[in-house]
């Protein structure tokens, strides 16, 4: 299906209780294609917006069109092609690097045979190639609780990549990650998003918001107060927004 | 005085006083009576030395089917709680599923494994057939709230994480909620077979099999003796069971630190 924009948002409103709103009215448009940073204070919305685009919650009001397919009708579909990584990345600690990774692969595999831990040997390629691409080579076999911050990070976009995504939405991605390490990590998003995928990704981090992203979204107490370029309000510009 | 510091004494009081009248009704403050009672006692542990060990090959096949019992009991209470905690846990199922099962587990875990086997040796006559199903009709009871409370306690991220590549109820099982509680799922399985070996010995009082129809059968014919080789039999068994399975449970698993940032 061919579409301009990979997410679009009308008037989105959310409340855990139904009383105190936490997403009020939001309006967003995504670009296909480009790397888009979402940033706000703690508290802001930014991770009820994922979650609701995700489809892990359902919103009480609004329009949201994920990949060109409205919220309504084939929504299960379009999601699939959706990746999200939660801010503590959900790994599972018992799982080897590789099996942690072919868990991305669950929404296209057979339902019975996968329960057996079974896949076809091309998704395991896939998955083998997916730790490859991320620099992770000689650690297919180690327990998630084994590994480094950054790797488990990398470990966390490779089960997003198996889900063959046109979009990745991914939660405060680097920001318990050293500086280095995020830089490094942010480089390997962005060569994903030069492959035509879609991402979406929060930051409270105002450097890598500037330095990544080729679109920054500000949220404030649940609504949208910016979308534009980074370099158009500049480091300053956005703090001011937050503030 | 506050008026909730007067509710709070007025509170201890009633509590001690409640306390004290028990204790009166029961006989407990009357020191003749303690003081017969304690030489009642000393008389009793008397007549228990010294242990009979003539007895002892009777007992050990006795003990040996307590701990079948206790065995078979926990391994059916096992295959049974286990679906059933599946669909009782409520981050994997909503309330019209899991509000039924849970109260199935509530009724289930209520009666105790002796009356279970009661209603077994109903069903099934005297044995130890009995006393293993009463074992597992508990077991089903206590280790499905543990287990659905084990699946309950994983990471939410966890969970969001592997619902949201499109996995299904089961694979959600088998991808997060599982891998992530296993070391709960082996460890409590081992703290349920100490319990039921406890527990099964005194399976025989009702007829269901083990060691305490030995126990029941001493103690009615006034032989003490006997009686005490039968306790301390129990008692080397359940240390014996217990530092088999804290061995086991090492050994199974794996020591995985906490979730940690670096």
């Amino acid at each position: 299906m061919e579409y301009r924009w990979a997410l679009e948002v009308q008037d989105l409103w959310f409340s855990y209780n139904g009383t105190a709103d936490v997403l009020r009215g939001v309006n967003l448009r995504v670009e296909k294609g480009l790397l888009t940073m979402l940033l706000g204070r703690s508290g802001s919305g930014k991770t009820t917006l994922l979650k609701v685009v995700k489809g892990l919650l359902k919103p009480q009001k609004g329009a949201l069109t994920v990949l060109g397919v409205p919220f309504a009708g084939e929504r299960k579909s379009a999601s699939r092609e959706v990746a999200y990584i939660p801010q503590n990345l959900g790994l599972v600690r018992n799982l080897t690097a590789l099996e942690n990774t072919l868990t991305g692969a669950l929404g296209r595999s057979g339902p019975f045979l996968s329960l057996l831990k079974v896949f076809s040997k091309e998704t395991v390629e896939e998955a083998r190639e997916c730790l490859a691409l991320l620099g992770l080579e000689g650690k297919h076999q180690e327990k998630a609780y084994n590994l480094s911050g950054g790797e488990r990070q990398r470990v966390a976009i490779a089960r997003a990549l198996m889900q063959r995504p046109r979009l990745i939405l991914a939660d405060e991605f680097v920001s318990q990650l050293d500086p280095v390490m995020g830089f490094e990590i942010m480089e390997m998003v962005r060569e994903i998003a030069r492959k035509g995928v879609s991402l979406l990704i929060t930051t409270h981090e105002m450097g890598i918001a500037a330095r990544y992203g080729d679109r920054a979204v500000v949220m404030k107490e649940g609504m949208v107060v910016y979308e534009g370029t980074p370099y158009e309000v500049g480091e300053e510009g956005m703090l001011e927004l937050l503030r | 005085m506050t008026k909730r510091q007067l509710v709070t004494r007025l509170v201890y009081l009633l509590v001690a006083g409640a306390a004290v009248v028990s204790l009166a009704g029961m006989g407990l403050l009357d020191p003749v009576e303690i003081a017969r009672a304690v030489a009642r006692l000393g008389s009793f542990v008397g007549d228990l030395f010294p242990p009979n060990p003539t007895v002892l090959p009777t007992l050990a096949r006795a003990m040996g089917e307590t701990v079948q019992i206790a065995f078979v009991g926990t391994l059916l209470g096992f295959l049974f709680s286990f679906p059933l905690a599946f669909l009782a846990a409520q981050n994997l199922f909503g309330i019209t599923v899991t509000g039924p099962v849970r109260f199935l587990l509530g009724i289930v875990r209520t009666i105790p494994s002796l009356l279970w086997a009661v209603v077994f040796v109903v069903a099934f006559g005297l044995g130890p057939a009995a006393g293993a199903l009463g074992v597992a009709f508990y077991t089903v009871g206590y280790l499905g709230k543990l287990y659905y409370e084990a699946f309950e306690g994983v990471d939410p991220e966890v969970v969001e994480a592997v619902k949201s590549v499109g996995g299904t109820r089961l694979q959600l099982l088998v991808y997060a909620v599982l891998p992530e509680s296993a070391n709960a799922l082996v460890s409590q399985f081992l703290f349920m077979f100490e319990y039921n070996i406890r527990s099964s010995t005194i399976m025989g009082f009702v007829g269901a099999g083990g060691i305490g129809f030995y126990m029941l059968g001493y103690l009615q014919l006034l032989q003490y003796r006997n009686l005490l080789t039968a306790l301390l039999l129990t008692l080397a068994v359940v240390m014996a069971v217990d530092y088999a399975s804290g061995k086991l449970r090492a050994l199974v698993l794996p020591a995985v630190p906490r979730r940690t940032r670096s």
